[in-house]
């Protein structure tokens, strides 16, 4: 194993190799930060010109722009609100709350350190691990992933914001809007109208750039200031207190890298799912999880953590079986093909060196990214001061553009726009719109893995699956955790008002 | 309106769109609506709740105290508080109205012109800078976004409505 690690770091530091891996990460974080294009995306448009050069220099320049993309989605969710792609969502939640804070820099840092330290340490456990996640990932079926995707709805308990009757029903309907177009199990079209545009369903980056970057750039306009006032809020933080931030909660990334190195070694439940369970198992875990959602740095530091891990995670199922651990890793596989490299059990042995240039490359990209992130942050954390004026045409038009482009029909334009007027109105009426978007990435792995467990093991499946049964109990308990909390606080806060009182 | 009333209407139409989804429902096979049809039947009866408690109950019943997400414009506690100014139906009114010029550029004129033309309209409107500016500024913008999307990326441009009249 050792004379793998060392074959597969020696295959790696080539010049063609690393210049390729740097091409990659800056061609990757232009393309994280601009609105509706993520990882998949680069890899894709990436593909074309990798044929004909070295393996390990080939795979440097598709998995360092893929690693890029991450760092380049939180950027904007952490300045402007604006997620770049589904994974960027749980760093709105506190990232733009720093920002609002004047604490940009910091959060920029952390988030970069985040990913860095994430990405090391899921690279190691990748590596430590590969004899052992083979039986387990056999072992878990339909029944276990629907009980995955239900502990990810129950997240929004976690999500609530006042009301929780609005929380739900928002939930309720990001999870009926993701059932718009051909029902994959039935081949029914459901809600389309007629249209074939719908057909295809609502595409999520889109509905992403509308429920996001489209509305708050309506609320910006209304409002007529910068996100950040500097007259008001000054920029108090600088980026090494975000650096440190990193470290001192090693704990906490730890405990986010090893969940997203889980789950992306479980094909098909993806990043976007990722930083989300990070996110909530931050709070859940945190002995003031008031502070999340007005800017607490764990807030950014676990999605962040937890989406680098990811990616070693994603791995796994990729090089081992042959089935890909998400879309990007779909596309890399494409890539394995044009090289001649055929995946499986052969991969952990044959091929251990090619295996572990790719850790290799995960933690160099890793490195490289944090360095290029950390040297642009005092810059970027200026663009919340630009004034609402050259910032809402400016980004409106990057925004509708995008839409187009993710999948090259006009019709998803005015999906932008609708779900812009819709994501307005839902903040203004506090309907959550991380509410909505759970709903809508968690409404597929529901229905499909429902109808496969009914199919393969009939209406008593979950007697059947003793770890599904385990984890619904898991389930039912993250789920009721957050209501004893807040019965228990507000029994504390009664009883310390009868202690005051005379 | 009142903020009340508009949360009612809010409801209403939130009301309306699970019904429609119940009758949509009916057209499906038993699988194809073994989880929607459920889904917006429980979406009714949260709304109704919502609805009743909204208007007969004690606004706090239905309060978390969890995490709330709303960061855009919720005064953070440490910051100095802005004095923004109300925003009053006029500039909402504005908003939809700039979402609406912009995808109406973008059907008439195609992807590229609709984004020079409404960044150098909204700063020559909002008298950002000056007209000779707001061009080129503008000319800058749209021209990353044809290297970017068209060149780099390969997105193949959508010309607009108006194009055969300009062969």
């Amino acid at each position: 194993m050792i004379e793998a690690i060392i074959a597969g770091l020696t295959a790696l530091l080539t010049p063609q190799a690393m210049l390729f891996m740097l091409i990659g990460v800056v061609y990757g974080l232009v393309i994280g930060i601009l609105p509706g294009l993520g990882g998949v995306v680069a890899m894709a448009l990436l593909l074309p010109f990798t044929y004909g050069f070295e393996t390990a220099a080939t795979l440097a320049l598709l998995l360092g722009a893929h690693i890029a993309t991450i760092w380049g989605d939180s950027v904007t969710s952490i300045l402007f609100s604006v997620p770049g792609s589904a994974k960027g969502l749980a760093l709105c939640f506190d990232g733009y709350p720093m920002t609002q804070k004047g604490q940009a820099k910091r959060a920029l840092a952390a988030s970069a350190t985040g990913a860095l330290l994430g990405g090391i340490i899921g690279a190691i456990f990748l590596a430590l691990c590969i004899p052992l996640i083979r039986p387990v990932i056999l072992a878990l079926g339909p029944s276990e992933y629907l009980m995955m995707a239900l502990w990810g709805l129950t997240v929004i308990a976690t999500f609530s914001e006042g009301s929780l009757m609005k929380g739900l029903t928002a939930s309720v309907l990001g999870v009926l809007v993701a059932f718009i177009g051909m029902d994959v199990v039935t081949a029914t079209p459901r809600f389309t109208f007629g249209s074939e545009f719908l057909m295809e369903g609502i595409s999520f980056p889109v509905a992403m750039i509308g429920l996001f970057a489209v509305s708050e750039m309506m609320k910006l306009a209304i409002k007529g200031t910068p996100i950040v006032d500097r007259s008001l809020v000054k920029e108090e933080s600088t980026v090494w207190q975000g650096v440190c931030d990193g470290f001192s909660h090693w704990w906490l990334v730890v405990r986010s890298s090893l969940l997203g190195l889980w789950i992306g070694v479980l094909p098909g439940v993806g990043a976007s799912v990722a930083g989300l369970a990070a996110y909530a198992q931050a709070v859940q875990t945190s002995k003031t999880p008031e502070r999340f959602g007005k800017g607490a740095v764990e807030g950014v530091i676990a999605p962040d953590a937890t989406m680098g891990a990811n990616e070693g995670g994603g791995l796994m199922p990729t090089l081992a079986f042959g089935i890909p651990g998400g879309e990007s890793m779909a596309i890399l596989l494409v890539a394995f093909i044009g090289l001649g490299v055929v995946p499986g059990p052969d991969m952990l042995t044959k091929n251990l060196d090619l295996v572990f240039s790719m850790v290799w490359i995960i933690v160099i990209a890793n490195i490289a990214v944090t360095l290029i992130g950390l040297g642009i942050t005092p810059w970027l954390a200026r663009l919340p001061s630009l004034q609402a004026n050259l910032m809402v045409p400016i980004v409106l038009a990057v925004c509708f553009v995008g839409a187009y482009a993710t999948r090259g029909h006009i019709e998803d334009v005015v999906v932008a726009a609708v779900f812009g007027i819709v994501g307005y109105l839902m903040d203004k009426y506090r309907y959550s719109r991380a509410n909505f978007v759970i709903g809508m990435v968690l409404a597929v792995m529901i229905e499909r893995n429902l109808h496969i467990s009914l199919t393969l093991y009939g209406k008593d499946f979950l007697l059947q699956r003793p770890i599904a049964l385990a984890m619904l109990l898991f389930v039912l308990f993250t789920a009721a955790l957050p209501f004893v909390r807040n019965w228990r606080r507000q029994r504390k806060q009664a009883a310390a008002a009868g202690v005051s009182a005379p | 309106m009142s903020r009340h009333a508009q949360e009612n209407l809010a409801s209403v139409l939130l009301l309306a769109f699970f019904a429609g989804v119940i009758v949509l429902c009916q057209d499906f096979g038993p699988r194809a609506r073994m989880i929607p049809l459920p889904l917006a039947v429980f979406g009714i009866v949260l709304t109704l709740i919502q609805l009743v408690w909204h208007n007969f109950g004690s606004p706090a019943a239905l309060q978390m105290e969890m995490i709330s997400v709303r960061a855009p414009d919720i005064p953070v506690a440490d910051a100095p508080s802005a004095p923004v100014k109300k925003p009053s139906w006029q500039r909402e009114a504005t908003a939809y109205g700039m979402v609406g010029v912009l995808l109406a550029l973008t059907f008439a004129t195609g992807v590229m012109p609709a984004a020079f033309l409404f960044t150098a309209g909204y700063f020559m409107l909002t008298r950002y800078c000056s007209w000779q500016y707001s061009l080129l500024y503008a000319a800058v913008l749209t021209g990353s976004l044809y290297l970017l999307f068209v060149v780099a990326l390969q997105m193949q441009p959508y010309h607009g409505l108006l194009a055969p009249l300009f062969p």
